[in-house]
């Protein structure tokens, strides 16, 4: 007996939750605004009926009951803009595909910024080929207000600001120190060739070449280096006063003005890229060439950057090759001249009237003589002056 | 304070702009009258077009009294922006300045790769050893842009093409 009653209690109780779990299934789907209070006061329960906040037609807790399900049983999924205003999505509404279904938080965002009307009404303001990019760019707009209430895409602008002011003082001290780099390299080039001519003269008065580079390379890199400076103009180096004007505005940031200088010049060095459809937009932007002073400033910018950017390759360009070039004529030359004295030797030795033996043996000392002084080329000072002597 | 000059003067003498665009009486607590003053008609003229005079009072209400002025600051920034490119907005001058950065942060490797050669170089001529190649220096200044305005980094490709 004792038993009996606290089962009936919890039968009695079951039965309570399960008429007043059915009635609130009729009044959400008669009365949906009473759910919220519904779901204040279910939310202190053990239950969670916290996905009661969605339209009628979405009910996961309910077996069987599919997402793709609409009031008349249609096989499209209402969009999350359709979702949160609770009503019927079309396949002709207008932000569908804009915001799908599993991103609810994209539209609420713009919803709490623009509003739908607001958002409708600048979608169609603009061209249809548009109208993806303005509602991206709405979307991102209101995404970036949800992560910055206060200061929304102005905090956005002064950061990117910030990294291009940072960035270029860096590539200004890269620039200096590079250039002082080159200065040095120029100058102990410039004491090697100093060095260079007396030795070269010598050795040209001796009728013998210069020492190959192959047997040293240190001598052969300081030698192509020498050559390449003297035929390469040095880069040159980054110009302060070209600096992009954006990072010469003064950051004021609580002022329109400052950052409205910003958005101009950041239109400007737009529009002097080299544009594509999307850019042509940005080139016939009206606010885009307000400030003269600026584009010119920015023309030189763009101008100079282009510049040394393609003048960097050309500085980056493995200098062995071009030197390797430049240095045949030379070899040439002396090969010809080589060759000049050795016909010339070997002529004046035929046209001489000894014997034949005798030419034979001087031709043939010569040749051995220039054999040597060919073979002496190959080796370095020392081993053409104890042949010399 | 300027502001509650500003206020009191607006209570006394005139209605601020929202309330003078919305053709309504401005009342002492009017939420708008310390950042519309009436001399700026065309500032809540166009936040009022672009977002919704409730949509900004929700903002307003959202945020703490002493950031009120630079959200009102803000959204006729971007209200503005929006008036003269109602396409991309303040956006497109977000993608303009993350394609600035990205230039910038190539030509700095280049630059400190380059850099790196020299300094290879002017310590092999000190050394007196052969020369070694130096790697090249790819990241240290990697300023990362988090704001891709679509989310798909396509900012992030050859420049000069439309991204947007």
């Amino acid at each position: 007996m004792l038993l009996l009653i606290p089962t009936f209690l919890i039968f009695t109780f079951t039965v309570f939750l399960t008429s007043f779990f059915f009635l609130l299934l009729l009044l959400h789907h008669y009365r949906p605004h009473c759910i919220h209070l519904s779901n204040s006061f279910l939310s202190l329960q053990w239950l969670d009926l916290s996905h009661w906040v969605e339209p009628p037609r979405r009910r996961p807790h309910l077996a069987g009951y599919s997402d793709n399900m609409t009031l008349k049983g249609a096989a499209s999924q209402a969009c999350a803009a359709c979702k949160y205003q609770r009503r019927k999505c079309t396949p002709e509404c207008p932000l569908a595909p804009f915001f799908p279904p599993d991103q609810p938080k994209m539209f609420q965002n713009a919803h709490k910024l623009f509003g739908v009307c607001n958002i409708l009404k600048i979608v169609n303001s603009v061209d249809p080929c548009l109208k993806f990019e303005t509602m991206k760019s709405i979307i991102y707009q209101a995404n970036i207000r949800d992560k910055f209430p206060v200061y929304g895409c102005w905090e956005v602008i002064w950061q990117l600001q910030y990294q291009i002011m940072v960035a270029e003082q860096e590539l200004q001290n890269v620039h200096k120190q590079l250039a002082l780099y080159r200065q040095q390299h120029y100058h102990h080039q410039q004491q090697q060739i100093s060095a260079m001519p007396d030795y070269v003269t010598s050795q040209l008065e001796l009728g013998m070449a210069p020492p190959n580079n192959n047997n040293n390379n240190n001598n052969n890199n300081n030698n192509n280096n020498t050559i390449s400076l003297l035929n390469h103009s040095t880069p040159q180096p980054y110009n302060d006063n070209n600096a992009i004007p954006v990072t010469q505005q003064q950051q004021q940031p609580y002022s329109n003005r400052s950052v409205d200088d910003a958005y101009t010049c950041a239109y400007d060095i737009e529009s002097k890229e080299n544009i594509t459809a999307a850019n042509a937009l940005w080139a016939q932007n009206p606010f885009a060439n307000n400030n003269s002073s600026i584009n010119d400033n920015n023309n030189n910018a763009e101008t100079v950057q282009s510049e040394l950017g393609v003048s960097q390759p050309l500085a980056i360009e493995p200098e062995d090759v071009q030197d390797y070039d430049e240095l045949h004529p030379f070899f040439d030359t002396i090969d010809d001249r080589q060759s000049y004295i050795d016909s010339k030797e070997a002529y004046d030795s035929s046209s001489s009237d000894e014997s034949f033996k005798d030419t034979t043996k001087s031709s043939m000392d010569h040749a051995a003589e220039n054999a040597l002084k060919s073979a002496a080329a190959c080796f370095s000072l020392t081993g053409v002056k104890l042949s010399v002597s | 304070m300027a502001s509650s000059s500003s206020y009191s003067s607006s209570s006394c003498n005139s209605p601020c702009a929202a309330c003078k665009f919305l053709r309504r009486k401005c009342m002492p607590d009017c939420v708008f009258a310390p950042y519309f003053p009436p001399e700026e008609p065309h500032k809540f003229a166009n936040v009022h077009k672009i977002f919704g005079a409730s949509n900004v009072s929700k903002l307003l209400n959202e945020v703490l009294p002493h950031q009120r002025e630079d959200a009102v600051n803000s959204l006729a920034y971007e209200a503005e922006a929006r008036m003269k490119d109602p396409v991309y907005g303040c956006v497109g001058a977000i993608s303009v300045l993350q394609r600035q950065v990205i230039r910038l942060q190539k030509e700095l490797d280049a630059t400190n790769a380059d850099l790196l050669r020299y300094a290879g170089d002017s310590c092999n001529r000190g050394t007196g050893r052969g020369p070694h190649h130096v790697g090249q220096n790819s990241g240290s200044y990697n300023f990362s842009s988090p704001y891709d305005p679509y989310g798909d980094h396509r900012n992030q490709r050859s420049s000069g093409q439309g991204n947007m």
